[in-house]
């Protein structure tokens, strides 16, 4: 019981801040929504061209997007000290990640998902692929908080090169862009690649709670 | 007796008598390899081509070995507080990125004739790109942080998570059927490849190997004098 | 209570601190002293365990506070030399936040009662980014009073701080230790309180 309000705590706060800083969410968005703006400029605006291309270039930029945010993930709580306040609260630092994961997941992830219907028109998809594609980024994007949860952690001590953790994401975002991709394009094995992600989505929720609260330990001892 | 492996101390000793003749056997052995090389045979499709064959082969599987490498020590490091794995981390990285280079530009190379571009998005080929975007990123790890005792488990950990791509890169060709040939030297049964072949193949490995070793141990002392320094 | 034992802390071979043995009991209020670099903040991040000791080790209630880390906790307000308080949130939703997060049971009038005496009532609906770095401080401190544990724990208590504050945290000290509470203090300033137990670290 004490724990579950801990967790409803915990979530409210991360709600509160999410709403106070909702422009850096939007800003995201536009930065997506631009930048399929300027896909379309460069490979001219021909329709056929775009719906056999659609779902890849919007699968690569909502990738490249989420990886925007990675400096929110755990700095502004590492930096003031929130980490050990919660973790001297009674929660594990691994407990700390799961939470941090699907919160970012919540506030991160799914305004994009909302934003999907809206971004495939333009590059002139089909009805029944969008369904398709909100699934896989449904998944996908998920995994994608696993892995940015892993890179943010890694890189909480590193102060001149922050890059490092988009490259970090994107190196193990290639299996998850493979299959999501193939699933939003597939007509027949649509559960087999399903299936497929899930192992990959399963894979990385088992490790990233490790991986992030022994990064997060070595950063709070060293700083 | 295999102290060397994980005591700095012993490593230093052993290699300081171990590393001059190494060197000479590494220079007479790749000299009997370029022999051999040139007096190997050419492939009835391939010509004169296959010879990019024996820079080719040794290098990858040199790429392949020092990523297997790292991931063992850095999974020893980080469950037994070894060290040692640490520095063979930081160390040895740079030697892995090069070789998968090599490997990448001499299969470019060899690309060309054989099948007509210099790149295909195959299985193999992509996974090597991966391997060696992997390394370059443990690289930069190691330029980008302070602290020595942050980044070396840092990239331990890195490794230890980068090496689900061991796997994929060794069977993608069993696997998923492509253009890349299949495994013709480590069959279990019989190599399908020719004898005549097959030594200066042999040859040029082990001296790729040793040549590997050389670098990878000047380079491992450099990095313990220059952690004594720091600390 | 809290007794740490030959406590030893060596970064990468050069030693920060050695032979450190005392013990805490209620009513108790130490104050860890040392010059810059001495290891104050070191020796207090190895005892709350977010460092672990190279030798030795630290009891609480006659256990390894390793073994039960999370009872330990649950008896420890700890306050670092940062300020935990969210910048973007005010100061009622950080205190929400702590309070609930320690489970104390804090009525909202003690609370009210508890930002007039430190002069932070006009805040709070401030947003922190926009206080000073002593009102920040002060906010801060309130943690101790908020969450209700027996041991606390300060780094650096007094920086930022004007005198009059400085009176008011070192009453707040003098009544804990009387309600058998125990404080341990790391600070290079000496506070005018009596029954203070002075360790020297140098």
């Amino acid at each position: 019981m004490q724990l579950i309000n801990k967790i409803i705590i915990f979530f409210v706060k991360e709600f509160k801040i999410s709403i106070k800083n909702l422009s850096d969410l939007f800003t995201n968005i536009v930065f997506f929504f631009l930048s399929i703006f300027i896909f379309i400029f460069s490979i001219g605006p021909d329709k056929q061209v775009l719906s056999t291309f659609g779902i890849g270039i919007l699968w690569a930029l909502l990738l490249l997007s989420s990886t925007l945010s990675l400096k929110k993930y755990y700095h502004d709580d590492f930096n003031n000290g929130s980490l050990i306040i919660m973790h001297m609260g009674g929660l594990s630092y691994e407990f700390i990640a799961i939470l941090k994961i699907i919160s970012h997941f919540i506030f991160v992830q799914l305004p994009f998902l909302i934003t999907i219907p809206i971004a495939s028109l333009f590059v002139n998809l089909p009805y029944s692929k969008i369904i398709l594609l909100l699934i896989s980024f449904f998944i996908g994007s998920l995994v994608l908080s696993c892995l940015g949860s892993i890179a943010a952690s890694m890189n909480l001590l590193n102060k001149r090169n922050f890059t490092l953790s988009s490259l970090i994401v994107m190196v193990f975002s290639i299996p998850v862009i493979i299959f999501s991709v193939g699933l939003a394009q597939s007509q027949e094995n649509i559960l087999s690649l399903l299936n497929i992600l899930f192992a990959i989505l399963l894979i990385f929720i088992s490790i990233s709670p490790w991986t992030s609260a022994v990064c997060i330990r070595l950063a709070l001892a060293n700083s | 007796m295999l102290g060397f492996l994980i005591n700095p101390n012993k490593f230093n000793k052993l290699t300081d008598i171990i590393l001059k003749p190494l060197f000479y056997l590494t220079a007479v052995i790749f000299l009997i390899g370029l022999i051999l090389i040139y007096y190997s045979p050419n492939d009835y499709q391939q010509g004169s081509t296959v010879r990019i064959m024996y820079i080719h082969v040794p290098s990858a599987w040199l790429a392949l070995l020092t990523y297997s490498i790292m991931t063992i020590y850095s999974i020893f490091a980080l469950a037994f507080r070894i060290p040692f794995g640490f520095i063979i981390n930081s160390a040895v990285a740079p030697i892995g990125a090069v070789f998968t280079l090599v490997c990448l530009v001499s299969g470019s190379l060899w690309g060309k004739p054989m099948w007509g571009t210099w790149w295909v998005w195959d299985a193999r080929l992509t996974s090597v790109a991966i391997l060696f975007i992997v390394y370059l990123i443990i690289i930069f790890i190691n330029y980008s942080f302070e602290k020595i005792e942050v980044k070396e488990k840092i990239i331990a950990i890195f490794v230890v998570i980068g090496s689900i791509n061991l796997p994929i890169i060794k069977f993608s060709v069993d696997w998923w059927n492509t253009l890349h040939q299949p495994a013709s030297i480590s069959k279990l049964s019989s190599p399908s490849i020719d004898p005549s072949m097959l030594k200066p193949l042999i040859a040029m490995t082990l001296a790729f190997t040793f040549i590997g070793l050389i670098i990878a141990i000047l380079r491992i002392k450099t990095e313990i004098i220059l952690r004594k320094k720091s600390i | 209570m809290l007794l740490l034992n030959n406590l030893e802390f060596k970064r990468s071979e050069k030693t920060i601190f050695e032979n450190i043995s005392f013990s805490a009991n209620s009513g108790k209020i130490i104050l860890l002293k040392g010059s810059n670099g001495s290891g104050k903040t070191t020796l207090i991040k190895t005892i709350i365990n977010i460092l672990e000791p190279t030798n030795g080790e630290v009891f609480w209630m006659g256990e390894k506070i390793k073994k039960n880390i999370f009872n330990f906790y649950k008896n420890t307000t700890f306050i670092m030399d940062k300020t935990t308080s969210a910048a973007n949130l005010t100061i009622m939703e950080n205190i929400s936040f702590w309070k609930n997060l320690s489970l104390s049971k804090i009525k909202k009038d003690e609370v009210i009662r508890l930002l007039n005496i430190l002069e932070l009532t006009k805040y709070q609906n401030t947003k922190v980014m926009y206080l000073s770095m002593g009102e920040i401080k002060k906010l801060e401190l309130t943690r101790l009073i908020i969450e209700k544990k027996k041991l606390w724990i300060l780094d650096e208590p007094y920086n930022n701080l004007d005198s009059s504050s400085i009176e008011i945290i070192s009453q707040t000290f003098a009544d804990h230790a009387d309600k058998k509470g125990i404080i341990l203090l790391a600070s290079h300033y000496e506070p005018n309180i009596k029954d203070l137990e002075i360790f020297n670290l140098n």
